[in-house]
């Protein structure tokens, strides 16, 4: 028994000294656990702040209501503006609150229209542009707007309900019905009966709810109409295989730049590094080759990536190919950067494969190769800025479902090679005070 | 041909060479003995120009040796303490890499790979991954790898570590070759019977301070002894070290145990002993002291403790 103490004691202070193994273990199953558990713990921590372009062009209290109603709810967070080519503000019209969605500024835009609530062949009538390059966000956030006005706005559903009946069934058979009603509310529950007529008004419940065969069975479908138009992406071949292969690439670009890169400190620990150095080579030659070495195979495995998804999945990576290439490279570089700087602060590859694994992981979570970022919390979604993830990815979606030009991606290639440049700063100084060479 | 001048090299508080001067000539077979962490390894490495000396100087073929002296390292061939070997790949790979920065034409660095392989019983196993070689076949081809650019100095960093005495045998008649062809041979040790074979001179290093220096035999001279016994290590005499100890101070080699007796023994006695405890006479014999017992005198410490 002593022996297997002693053996158990063993085992614990090894452990301890692994701190791959002790990350692995704790720290990123824990950070894991905080991540998904603040994206699904329930009601309570549902999304909040989601931008969504909004216009209301109609004068009716109605719209002025949800307008007011979606404006103080948390969920969403409407944008009125844009800034146009000569830099000034300006509101927004139906063209240009499209062009706006079809740039990416935003995933949606609704449109009260000016009709929204006079044309009487409807309840409430509601313009909604999307782009679904990210299917789940749209999803969600469709349903959070329709439960948004249907919880935040009841009277608007009661008043439109009224109306429809009216037109539907003729004003005399509802009135009578709403009195019938009323007057069986106030015996049982003692309340006023004129106070529940008054808020009745003249519809037949029970014709609208049995009769499917004429248009009355159009009432409640009527009620709330949302006209969906999508602006992006319709010509796009395989929508899922095409938003996912990016997030999926670029994690495994940086695994396998992470391993290329710290098998640096494999070759020192095998005194390789030595041997080449005793050659007419100087540290820097070695240093810029395996960056350059891992830059190559790092663009290769995207271009197999994506080639891969073109074969498979018959996601068009040729009709903009020169944009994605662009991007690949840049991805490239910054992936490198990020491989490099593990080698740089890490004394042995097991070491670094550890902190890899965390970084990794972490980013890809944050960065939204897992789930779309907006239903992070918000101060992680700031953090997902700077992730070479996100940024790879934002580049890719533009590329691939926007068919962006290089103008327009321009923006993601200044991100990934300034984050590639500073953190290849942040390791050459490294490696000059570390012990690579030592 | 090699001039190593007042070099001292610290690493944070630790004096790995402490103000270290010595002369190697050319074609000469030269030994660094000392313990682990005596320095030797220091001084290879600033003699490939892996680091620079914090003072001194370093000359090969009277160029200053250091960090960024390219040209210079053309005239080394380095054969490290680890196997610096890629595993993975064949061991004609592994040579093609490694010759390949010494800018050496494609045929003709072919043709010096198979020279090489040849030289070190290993053509044969060319193609094969390194990972499958034995201790002995990977310590040769380790050898190899420095020798493709011809160098004429070979620097040696215990090239025969975890080798089978077969292995070992071999390597030691490899660079005697190679030595008696033209080439200078720095060889680090902690194994006196090493230095004792193979060197021309030897330096003897503690603490990151050359002790002494010079031939065996100029060596040997240091010790107030001219005798010492030699007893073959074996399953029979291993269990007996307390029975030596009673005789004499007792170093523990490689291949036997060398007894220094004490000043009021006497020789008969000491057989007689060995006799009743079952040793027999061709066990024993009477040789000149070795380099471990001279390290012993000049530091009062084994060349392994």
């Amino acid at each position: 028994m002593k022996n297997i103490l002693h053996l158990i004691k063993k085992d614990y202070i090894i452990f301890w000294h692994d701190k791959p193994a002790f990350s692995l273990t704790f720290i990123v199953p824990v950070f894991l656990i905080y991540l998904f558990g603040s994206i699904f713990s329930g009601p309570g921590n549902s999304p909040s702040g989601i931008q969504i372009a909004f216009i209301n062009n109609s004068d009716s209290k109605i719209a002025k209501k949800l307008e007011s109603v979606l404006d103080t709810t948390k969920t969403f967070q409407l944008i009125r503006s844009y800034t146009d080519d000569k830099g000034k503000k300006a509101a927004f019209d139906t063209n240009t609150i499209k062009d706006y969605i079809r740039k990416g500024n935003a995933s949606a835009a609704l449109v009260i229209p000016r009709d929204a609530f006079t044309d009487t062949s409807m309840g409430l009538k509601l313009k909604f542009y999307y782009d679904p390059k990210n299917e789940m966000e749209m999803q969600l956030i469709e349903g959070l707007l329709t439960k948004s006005i249907m919880s935040q706005m009841p009277g608007l559903f009661m008043t439109s309900m009224q109306r429809r009946s009216e037109i539907m069934l003729g004003s005399g058979k509802g009135k009578s019905f709403n009195k019938k009603i009323a007057g069986v509310v106030s015996q049982y529950f003692n309340v006023d009966t004129a106070k529940i007529n008054k808020w009745m008004s003249s519809s037949n419940p029970d014709s609208m709810f049995n009769d499917t065969t004429s248009k009355k069975a159009n009432f409640f479908i009527d009620l709330l109409r949302i006209d969906k138009e999508q602006l992006v992406g319709k010509e796009i071949n395989n929508p899922g295989a095409t938003r996912s292969v990016g997030g999926w690439a670029i994690m495994f670009l940086l695994f396998s730049l992470s391993g290329a890169s710290t098998s640096l400190l494999d070759e020192n620990k095998s005194r390789v590094i030595l041997r080449i150095l005793s050659a007419p080579v100087s540290r820097e030659q070695i240093l810029f080759g395996k960056y350059l070495y891992n830059f190559s195979l790092g663009c290769i495995q995207l271009l197999v990536m994506f080639f891969a998804g073109y074969v498979l999945f018959h996601i068009d990576i040729f009709s903009n190919f020169f944009n994605l290439l662009l991007i690949i490279i840049a991805a490239s570089l910054a992936s490198t950067a990020f491989g490099m700087f593990l080698a740089a602060v890490s004394r042995t590859q097991s070491q670094a494969s550890g902190l890899g694994t965390l970084l990794i992981l972490t980013m890809s979570a944050i960065g939204g190769a897992w789930f779309p970022t907006f239903i992070l919390p918000p101060f992680i979604q700031i953090l997902s800025k700077f992730s070479i993830v996100y940024w790879s990815m934002e580049g890719f979606m533009d590329v691939l479902w926007r068919g962006s030009g290089t103008l327009d991606i321009l923006p993601y290639i200044g991100i990934l090679v300034g984050m590639a440049a500073i953190v290849n700063i942040f390791s050459i100084i490294r490696f000059k005070k570390g012990n690579l060479f030592l | 041909m090699i001039s190593i001048k007042n070099v001292t090299k610290k690493f944070s508080k630790v004096t790995a060479l402490d103000n270290i001067s010595i002369e190697i000539n050319e074609k000469e077979f030269f030994g660094l003995l000392g313990p682990n962490g005596a320095g030797k390894s220091t001084l290879i490495n600033l003699l490939v120009g892996y680091f620079d000396a914090d003072s001194g100087e370093l000359l090969i073929s009277g160029k200053k040796v250091g960090k960024n002296n390219y040209e210079v390292r053309k005239k080394i061939g380095l054969v490290p303490q680890s196997i610096a070997l890629y595993d993975d790949i064949s061991a004609q790979e592994n040579l093609e890499i490694i010759g390949s920065f010494y800018n050496i034409r494609k045929n003709l660095l072919r043709a010096i790979i198979a020279e090489n392989l040849n030289r070190v019983e290993l053509y044969e196993r060319r193609k094969d991954k390194v990972k499958g070689f034995s201790g002995g076949m990977k310590r040769r081809l380790n050898i190899a790898a420095g020798l493709l650019h011809d160098p004429a100095v070979l620097l040696c960093d215990e090239p025969t570590v975890g080798v089978d005495p077969q292995s070992r045998n071999a390597i030691f008649d490899y660079l005697e070759k190679l030595n008696s062809e033209g080439k200078t041979i720095i060889y680090t040790t902690h194994y006196m019977e090493e230095a004792e074979r193979l060197c021309s001179r030897i330096a003897i290093i503690d603490h990151g301070k050359i002790i002494t220096s010079g031939s065996l035999d100029k060596l040997i001279q240091l010790l107030p002894y001219k005798q010492t016994i030699q007893i073959n290590k074996n399953h029979v005499t291993e269990t007996k070290k307390e029975l030596f100890n009673k005789f004499g101070a007792i170093i523990d080699g490689q291949e036997m145990y060398e007894l220094t007796p004490f000043d009021n023994i006497k020789f008969s006695e000491f057989f007689k002993a060995m006799e009743d405890n079952g040793i027999a006479y061709n066990y024993i014999d009477i040789q000149k002291p070795t380099l471990e017992a001279l390290f012993l005198h000049l530091t009062g410490r084994r060349l392994r403790d």
